[in-house]
C-alpha cells in the first residue's frame, strides 16, 4: 500500500515536470497532495494518534481543495495566459527530472544505509523537492513559482515523515499555517504583479539590475 | 517568564493592535515611540538578567541566553531608532500625498508586527518554529518592501519573497536532517537544547550533509553571495526606515540560526568543518559585493551592497574559529547594525528630498540638508572603520584575531576589501554631498524626531568602541564559555 501510495506521488511529479499548462499542472499537484494524505491517513491508522489524523485532515484541507483552487482562482481572475512560459520543452523536462530521480536515489543511500521502504520513501522525497525548484527555475510565471513552492514543501513533508518520523505537532501545525499565509501572500502579489505590469512573466521583470 | 520578556513581546503585539484602533497616525507615532523605548530598556534588563543569572527558560519554548539576548538587544535598539525616524518620515509622506492616512496605518501595523516577528526569533528554543518565525518575518517585511506599489517595489518584493522561500525550505531540510541525526540516538526532539545535550554523541557524517543545507538556507536570508541577489533589490525599494531594519536586524535574524546550529556542530567536534564553510561564504560575499560597491550608481543599492560585505565580514571572523574572532564577530553585528541604519536614515533623508536615487545627479546634500549632510559625512567614515567610531574597533578585533591565528592571507584580503571599500564610499558620498545645489533648491528643516534618530545612533556609536574596550577580557570569557571552543 505504502509503495503504491509512494508511486502516486512519484507519477504525479513527473506530470508536473512535463504539463504545459497552469490548470494541468494544478490538478497534478493535487494528486500529489493526495498521496500525502493517504500516507498520513495509514500512519494515523497504524499508530491510532490523533494528532496524526488531524495532520491528516489539514493536509486535505489546505494542500487538496484550499490552496489548489485560491491558485486557480488566482489564475482565473488576472485572465493571464494559462501558458506556463516553459523555459524547456516537456520531453527534455521529463528526462531531467528522471536524473534528478537518480541523483535523488544516490543522495538517499549517502544517507541511510540500509536499504528497503525507508531509502525509497526518501529519495522520493528529495526528488520532490528538486522537482519543485526545477518548477521554480524552469517556468517563467509567477503562478508556476508558486506551485513549484508548494511542491517543494509537499516533498519536505514527506522528507521529514520518512526519516525523522514526521515533526512535533505543533511544529507541524505552525509549518501548515504559514504555508497557506504564504501562498495566500504570493497570490495576493501575483495579482498586483498582473495588475502593474499586465503579465506574470517574471523573466520580463528586469527593473531592477546591478 | 520573566516581565522584561513579557514587555518585549507584549508591547510590539499591543501597538499592532492599536494600529486598528487609532484613526490618525501622529498619536500612533508618540505611541510607537514610548513602546519601543520600553522595549529597549526591557531589552537590555533582559541582558543583564541573562548575563548574571544565567540562561532563563520557559517551559519547553522559550530558552534565551546570552547570545538570544543580545540578538534581542540589538533589535530592540535598531527598532526604537527606526520607529523614531519613522514618525518624521511617516509625517511627510502623508503631508506630500504621497501615502493615504489609511496606508499610514497599516505602515505602523506592518512596522510592528515585523518587529514583533524579529523580537520571537532568538528566544525560541524549539528549531522548528524557529524556521517558522523566520518565515514570517520573510512574509511581513515582503509588503513593506512593496509598499510604495510601484513597478519597481513590487519586483523587488517579488524577488525577495520568492528568493527566501527557497532559501527557508533549504532550511527546513537542514532541520529536518539535524531531527533526524537526533533520532538516530533513539529520541525525537527538534529543541535545540536537547540537541545541544546530546551533541557528542550525534552522527558527524549527517550533521555535516544538514549543515550545508542550514548555511545556504538561512544564508540566503542572511545576505551571503552567492545567495545575495534579493537583497539590493528589497533593501533599496524598502521604505527608508524598513531599509534599516532589514540590513540591520533582519540579516541578523538569520544569522543567528546559522550560529544555533552551528554551536551543535561545534559541540559535535566540527569546529574546523563549520569554520571552513562560514570562511568560504564570507570571502566571496566579501569579493562580490567590493565589485558592485566600486560602479555602484544607486545611492540605496550602494548601502545593500555594503550590508554584503558587512556580513561577509561577521562570517569570515566566524571562520577564524578563535574566541577573540567569534567575540569579534559578534560584536561586529552590533556595530554594523547601528551604523548602517544610521546610514540608511541619511540616505532615506537624501532620496526623500531629492526624489532620486542616482548618485550622478544628485549635488549639494551639504547645503540642501545641513544636519543630515554632516550625519552622512560622518557615517561614511564610521562605516569605513575609522577610529573613534565602534566599526573601526570592531574590523581592528577581527583583523587582529586573523592575524593573531596566523591567517596572514586571510588579514591581507580582508585590509585590501575594506580598504578599496571605503575609496569607492567615499568618491561615491563625496560627489553627492558637496557640489552646487540644483536650481531652485532651498535649504530644508528636518523633524526633531528624525534628528534624534541620528544622535541616539551616533551616540551608540561612539560609545560602543570605546566600552568594549573595558569589557573585552569578559566578552571573551563569555563567548568560550558559549561556543565551548
Amino acid at each position: 500500500m505504502q509503495t503504491l501510495i509512494l508511486f502516486l506521488i512519484l507519477i504525479s511529479t513527473y506530470l508536473m515536470t512535463s504539463a504545459k499548462r497552469v490548470p494541468a499542472l494544478v490538478r497534478s499537484f493535487q494528486y500529489q497532495s493526495f498521496g500525502l494524505f493517504l500516507a498520513t491517513l495509514i500512519e494515523a491508522a497504524r499508530e491510532g494518534s490523533p494528532g496524526l489524523y488531524a495532520i491528516a485532515a489539514l493536509v486535505f484541507i489546505l494542500k487538496v481543495s484550499l490552496i489548489p483552487r485560491v491558485l486557480l482562482a488566482v489564475a482565473r481572475k488576472i485572465k493571464a495566459n494559462e501558458d506556463l512560459g516553459l523555459l524547456i520543452n516537456p520531453q527534455l523536462s521529463l528526462f531531467m527530472a528522471l536524473t534528478l530521480t537518480y541523483v535523488s536515489w544516490i543522495f538517499a543511500g549517502q544517507l541511510v544505509s540500509s536499504g528497503g521502504e525507508g531509502k525509497t520513501m526518501l529519495a522520493i522525497a528529495f526528488f520532490v523537492v528538486l522537482a519543485g525548484l526545477f518548477l521554480m527555475i524552469f517556468r517563467m510565471t509567477a503562478l508556476a513559482q508558486v506551485i513549484g513552492l508548494c511542491v517543494m514543501e509537499n516533498g519536505l513533508f514527506l522528507l521529514a515523515a520518512s526519516i525523522s518520523g514526521g515533526m512535533p505537532f505543533f511544529v507541524e501545525i505552525a509549518i501548515f499555517f504559514d504555508v497557506l499565509v504564504s501562498v495566500l501572500i504570493m497570490g495576493f502579489f501575483v495579482y498586483r504583479i498582473n495588475r502593474l505590469f499586465t503579465h506574470i512573466d517574471v523573466d520580463k521583470l528586469t527593473r531592477l539590475k546591478g | 517568564m520573566p516581565l522584561s520578556l513579557v514587555f518585549i513581546f507584549g508591547i510590539p503585539a499591543a501597538l499592532t493592535v492599536l494600529g486598528l484602533f487609532v484613526r490618525t497616525s501622529r498619536p500612533l507615532g508618540i505611541a510607537h515611540n514610548a513602546g519601543y523605548l520600553s522595549v529597549l530598556c526591557a531589552a537590555g534588563i533582559l541582558f543583564k538578567e541573562v548575563l548574571f543569572q544565567g540562561p532563563c527558560v520557559v517551559r519547553d519554548f522559550l530558552y534565551v541566553d546570552v547570545l538570544s539576548a543580545f540578538f534581542i538587544l540589538v533589535t530592540a535598539v535598531i527598532s526604537f531608532a527606526a520607529s523614531l525616524y519613522s514618525t518624521g518620515y511617516v509625517k511627510k509622506d502623508t503631508g506630500e500625498g504621497v501615502i493615504s492616512e489609511q496606508k499610514a496605518r497599516v505602515y505602523y501595523t506592518l512596522f510592528n508586527l515585523f518587529c514583533f516577528s524579529m523580537f520571537f526569533c532568538p528566544a525560541l528554543n524549539n528549531l522548528g518554529l524557529l524556521w517558522v518565525a523566520v518565515e514570517m518575518t520573510t512574509l511581513v517585511s515582503a509588503f513593506l518592501v512593496g509598499f510604495y506599489n510601484k513597478k519597481e517595489s513590487v519586483e523587488a518584493a517579488w524577488k525577495y519573497i520568492i528568493i527566501c522561500s527557497v532559501g527557508i525550505i533549504f532550511a527546513l531540510l537542514g532541520t529536518i536532517l539535524f531531527a533526524y541525526a537526533y533520532s538516530l540516538t533513539g529520541a525525537k526532539t527538534l529543541a535545540w537544547t536537547d540537541m545541544m545535550a546530546l551533541a557528542q554523541g550525534l552522527d558527524p557524517r549527517v550533521l555535516k550533509i544538514a549543515f550545508i543545507f542550514i548555511l545556504v538556507g538561512y544564508g540566503t536570508k542572511a545576505g551571503l553571495a552567492p545567495m545575495h541577489t534579493w537583497l539590493p533589490d528589497a533593501h533599496s525599494q524598502a521604505v527608508a526606515p524598513i531599509s534599516a531594519l532589514l540590513s540591520g536586524v533582519l540579516l541578523k535574524t538569520a544569522f543567528y540560526a546559522i550560529l544555533r546550529f552551528g554551536m551543535i556542530l561545534i559541540k559535535a567536534g566540527e569546529l574546523a568543518y563549520f569554520s571552513h564553510l562560514m570562511m568560504f561564504f564570507g570571502l566571496i560575499s566579501l569579493v562580490i559585493s567590493c565589485g558592485f560597491i566600486l560602479v555602484q550608481k544607486d545611492v540605496k543599492r550602494l548601502l545593500a551592497y555594503s550590508s554584503i560585505e558587512h556580513i561577509g565580514l561577521v562570517a569570515v571572523s566566524f571562520g577564524l574559529a578563535t574566541p577573540l574572532a567569534f567575540a569579534a564577530g559578534l560584536f561586529h553585528v552590533f556595530n554594523h547594525a547601528v551604523t548602517k541604519a544610521f546610514m540608511f536614515f541619511g540616505a532615506g533623508n537624501i532620496v526623500h528630498a531629492y526624489k532620486k536615487r542616482n548618485m550622478n545627479s544628485i549635488k549639494g546634500v551639504m547645503r540642501l540638508l545641513p544636519f543630515t549632510g554632516v550625519m552622512t559625512l560622518l557615517g561614511v567614515f564610521a562605516l569605513g572603520g575609522f577610529p573613534p567610531f565602534s566599526v573601526f574597533a570592531s574590523e581592528f578585533l577581527v583583523l587582529a584575531a586573523a592575524f593573531a591565528n596566523g591567517s596572514y592571507a586571510v588579514g591581507g584580503c580582508l585590509l585590501l576589501f575594506l580598504g578599496l571599500v571605503f575609496a569607492a564610499f567615499l568618491h561615491h558620498f563625496a560627489k553627492m554631498l558637496y557640489g552646487h545645489l540644483p536650481k531652485g533648491a532651498q535649504a530644508q528643516g528636518e523633524p526633531l524626531s528624525g534628528k534624534a534618530a541620528f544622535i541616539f545612533l551616533f551616540i551608540l556609536m561612539l560609545a560602543a568602541g570605546a566600552a568594549f574596550a573595558f569589557v573585552k577580557e569578559d566578552a571573551l570569557w563569555i563567548t568560550k564559555k558559549l561556543f565551548q571552543i
